[in-house]
């Protein structure tokens, strides 16, 4: 079927895209942007395909030196668009960049599934899913953080996005690299996940020890409160006393 | 060879990395020294990419690989690292320093005139090796320019610049090493390439300890 990757493209995207009004705001900014992977990974594929019939279909080099970098770049103008127009938040950009990088590994496992029916298992949609996922998402995220000094640093912004983008283009050639290779491919399956575990583990503890800072100043704020309450009631009766005093003095006076 | 030249400074590239790692990605701690960490980084996947192809079969005299866009991403980091956090503070844009700034051009001009002389000169050189060349060469160009500024930039303000002398030398020696072993490669001399790597690899594993020492020394 010579139209397939458009069917697949229309059967993933439309859906998805009907479902953006019914989502949350963060969620649809997230959506949106896998929408944006998907859309991005159909338009690689056109690239891709040209590619390889320059270079007289050395699929090996190409995979591993040229789409790389096609790739790559790619997946960074719709997260560089975004940091310039809409919003340079780091965090907003984090997921952002690693949603659309999803979206595109989502996009392009399916193909992949579809065109390789007989050969897929278990196994493959287990390593496909964590590896290749991962690795999409990781590299598009790294290109993210540095395009959050888009307003903030200009300086850092130009050369910091390109050298990062270059470390995800080496990140992305490596793991396609050694995939591809039959003594070391095990090695490129675990890579994601070895770049991805650390980086969640210190994002868990930085947001523990944010929620804590928070829960210390809430319980603080508290005291300061209660503090405050006891002291006004403490004036209060003060006052009172002061008064039935006053009155004392004035009936004895008038006695 | 190649092997072991790679692996040398991917050794001394992660060893870097993960020293910075340790001392600077705290929070509060100085940017500059976060992106050279990440400089290392870059190096490190550069070698690694080179190691993994030459375990695989391939090989790195066949033209472009990725392994040279860790070359690039490096020197890209070196001039971030300066031209973005730094240079604002070393130099303030007074007109009696002119000359300093001229002078400096001097690190850009030398590796113009290298690639001149060994990339375009030899007729027999593969254009693709004039080509990578040349855009070593751009980056080289950029980055030494303030290496070179920051080391001989009179630091009467802040004192930075003086205590980043030894890391500025170091950065410039780096930027002649790889296009030592960049044109070695061109030339498929293995024991160039071995000698332009080890040379390398002493220069990045001083890089970390010495931005360590300069930092301390600015801040005590």
């Amino acid at each position: 079927m010579d139209n397939l990757i458009y069917i697949l493209y229309i059967c993933m995207f439309v859906p998805l895209l009907l479902s953006l009004p019914l989502i949350h705001k963060t969620s649809r900014r997230i959506m949106v942007f896998m929408l944006i992977g998907i859309s991005a990974a159909l338009f690689i594929s056109e690239v891709n395909g040209l590619l390889l019939r320059l270079m007289n279909y050395e699929t090996l080099y190409v995979t591993t030196t040229i789409t790389p970098v096609t790739e790559e770049i790619i997946k960074a103008i719709p997260v560089l668009i975004y940091a310039f127009v809409i919003s340079d938040n780091r965090e907003k950009l984090l997921s952002s960049s690693f949603a659309l990088g999803i979206g595109f590994a989502l996009f392009e496992n399916t193909y992949i599934l579809i065109n390789s029916m007989d050969a897929v298992s278990i196994e493959w949609a287990v390593i496909r899913g964590f590896s290749t996922a991962l690795m999409h998402g990781i590299c598009t995220a790294a290109v993210g953080f540095g395009m959050s000094f888009v307003k903030k640093k200009k300086k850092l912004f130009y050369c910091g996005t390109f050298a990062l983008l270059m470390l995800a283009i080496i990140y992305h050639g490596i793991f396609n690299m050694l995939v591809q290779s039959e003594s070391l491919k095990y090695f490129g399956f675990v890579l994601p996940l070895a770049t991805y575990i650390p980086v969640v583990i210190n994002l868990i503890k930085k947001f523990r020890e944010s929620r804590r800072a928070e829960k210390e100043l809430a319980a603080a704020a508290k005291e300061k409160a209660a503090e405050a309450e006891e002291s006004t009631a403490e004036e209060q009766t003060a006052k009172v006393e002061e008064q039935i005093t006053n009155a004392e003095e004035q009936t004895v006076k008038a006695e | 060879m190649y092997l072991i030249a790679n692996i040398i400074v991917c050794v001394c590239a992660i060893g870097g990395f993960v020293y910075g790692g340790a001392q600077f990605f705290q929070p509060k701690k100085a940017l500059y020294a976060q992106m050279i960490t990440l400089s290392l980084g870059c190096i490190a996947f550069g070698r690694i990419f080179n190691i993994v192809r030459l375990l695989t079969g391939g090989s790195l005299t066949d033209g472009f690989s990725l392994g040279f866009l860790g070359m690039i991403g490096s020197l890209m980091f070196f001039f971030s690292a300066n031209y973005g956090t730094v240079d604002s503070i070393v130099d303030e844009g007074l007109k009696q320093y002119k000359n300093y700034r001229l002078l400096a051009l001097a690190a850009p001009f030398m590796a113009a005139v290298m690639y001149v002389g060994l990339f375009l000169i030899d007729t027999e050189m593969l254009f693709i090796y004039q080509l990578l060349g040349a855009v070593l060469t751009v980056f080289i160009m950029l980055a030494t320019y303030y290496h070179m500024k920051h080391m001989i930039f009179p630091d009467v303000d802040f004192g930075i610049g003086k205590c980043l002398r030894p890391y500025n030398l170091l950065g410039l020696l780096y930027a002649m090493s790889i296009f030592v072993e960049f044109y070695a490669l061109s030339q498929d001399n293995e024991l160039f390439t071995l000698i332009s790597c080890i040379a390398t690899g002493l220069i990045i594993s001083l890089m970390i300890p010495t931005i360590v020492r300069g930092i301390k020394k600015w801040t005590t």
